[in-house]
């Protein structure tokens, strides 16, 4: 059964349902197959250094180890940011009542990389908050830290009504955009390892 | 720095710089004596200790495999497991567990209800944002009030000058693109259309810019999309699989044949007698 996120608006409480929206589901997907000269499907795999010992997907781990070499079980190792601070881990924001009290310009909200996407229906026999609703529909965005399953790095979560009239949570973290000013150019240089029609009507976005 | 060839509202186009803005989060995992502890690739298994292997050798039963395992731990080799590996390749492995040196890739498409739909030769598609063809100002603009519920914008670049005449020129950009309060559709191609690739055989991705400025600075932002925010449209019901096509019965199919060829016939027909009508009516205007 599908968790339930609370939510606080002034007074009200009310709890959603969330059901994940993604590519897959509204385009479908491409799968890359490889097979061999007779028509056998392949795996990929990988290959070790000594160019003999054949590792399936799924063939690898992580281990941790001291500067001297011991090995650290993950669980005992605390997790600390550059400067040395130790990082406190957040809860699931379904553990938690998410107060809806800070809303996102429209320029704050297009600053984010939206990564995650929620459609938002009510649990049981509850109601969004009549005014909420109102507020969404005229393009307020409400903004929250968000993480699923509770973690190091909160995520930013937003709720907002789509053109559908649908209410969204959409899940994303803040990108670096800065201004620059004329002093600051940056140079040229190609690198391939770099980055990652005509109406809106005509846009395609399936395979 | 990725580069990306740009034209602005007067048709003037020039090369400039796109930086990545995609935020990284640092970590590092330290012991109770605050020693930085530093992570390493190990080996844990091996294809000949895979489950598929192991089937080989035990049959399918997990039964027996099982009881392989309480017998002789086939699935380990204490030699090997735990080792430390550096310089790996990928490779792709057949059935038989050998190295495969030429394969072919196939993209199997996918409708959104997992049906498949076709299969293609996998193409790898080149970049097209730093071309000869500048990526063309379309002057197509949506107010941001109206856009941002529209489309997921999932990555962003950040578009920066590299010399003193870029800076003017982008500065320009921004400052139209803000006191419009708009996202301007950007593409590639002729007539700027196409979606915009950045690395070889990467996404492809629709384009949006936005302009800011503070003082005399800007950021000049593409807007990177390939989603629309909507919700997925209801299975079709009664929509057979690949495998159900297939199975279709033979006099079925034939007689779907039939009545095809035999409505194109039809069509054709009506073509012919209409296409002799018109030349008719043309001759009298004509008067031939």
């Amino acid at each position: 059964m599908a968790q339930a996120l609370q939510f606080q608006f002034g007074s009200k409480e009310f709890s959603c349902s969330v059901s994940k929206v993604d590519r897959t589901k509204l385009y479908g997907t491409v799968k890359v197959e490889a097979v061999d000269e007779s028509g056998r499907p392949c795996e990929l795999g990988s290959l070790a250094g000594d160019g003999k010992t054949l590792i399936p997907m799924g063939g690898t781990a992580l281990a941790y180890l001291s500067p001297d070499g011991e090995w650290r079980d993950k669980g005992a190792l605390r997790a600390v940011d550059l400067d040395g601070e130790e990082i406190t881990p957040v809860s699931s924001t379904f553990k938690l009542s998410t107060q809806l009290s800070e809303k996102a310009s429209f320029e704050e909200y297009l600053s984010h990389n939206i990564r995650l996407i929620y459609e938002l229906s009510l649990a049981g026999e509850n109601e969004f908050p009549s005014e909420l609703l109102g507020e969404l529909k005229s393009g307020v965005i409400y903004k929250f830290p968000f993480s699923y399953r509770g973690g190091l790095d909160p995520d930013s979560g937003f709720m907002l009504m789509g053109a559908d009239e649908v209410v969204w949570m959409t899940v994303g973290k803040k990108a670096e955009i800065h201004f620059v000013g004329q002093e600051e150019t940056r140079g040229l240089i190609s690198e391939d390892e770099e980055g990652d029609e005509a109406d809106g009507e005509d846009m395609d976005f399936g395979f | 720095m990725a580069e990306i060839n740009l034209s602005d509202s007067k048709g003037r186009d020039a090369l400039v710089a796109a930086e990545s803005v995609a935020t990284s989060f640092h970590v590092r995992w330290v012991d109770d004596a605050g020693a930085q502890a530093g992570s390493f690739k190990i080996l844990r298994s091996t294809v000949p200790h895979d489950l598929g292997a192991l089937e080989q050798k035990y049959g399918d039963d997990p039964e027996e495999i099982a009881q392989a395992f309480q017998d002789g731990d086939p699935e380990v080799d204490l030699e090997m497991f735990g080792q430390f590996l550096e310089d790996t390749s990928r490779v792709y492995i057949d059935p038989d567990s050998n190295i495969v040196h030429k394969v072919t890739l196939e993209e199997v498409v996918y409708d959104p209800e997992g049906n498949v739909k076709g299969r293609r030769e996998k193409t790898v598609v080149e970049p097209n944002v730093a071309t000869e063809t500048p990526i063309k100002w379309t002057g197509k603009k949506f107010k941001k009030s109206q856009i941002y519920n529209q489309f997921i914008f999932g990555s962003k670049v950040q578009i920066i000058h590299v010399n003193g005449l870029t800076y003017d020129f982008l500065y320009d950009m921004a400052k139209e693109l803000e006191d419009e309060e708009c996202l301007m559709r950007v593409g590639g191609g002729a007539k700027g259309v196409d979606k915009l690739l950045f690395r070889r055989g990467g996404v492809e991705y629709f384009g949006f810019l936005e302009g800011r400025t503070d003082g005399k600075k800007y950021a000049l932002i593409l807007h990177l999309t390939n989603m629309e925010l909507k919700r997925p449209e209801p299975a079709e019901k009664g929509e057979p699989k690949e495998e159900e096509a297939k199975a279709e019965p033979v006099e079925k199919v034939a007689s779907k044949k039939t009545a095809a060829a035999k409505k194109k016939a039809l069509a054709k027909k009506t073509t012919k007698k209409t296409s002799k009508k018109k030349s008719a009516k043309k001759n009298v205007k004509g008067g031939k």
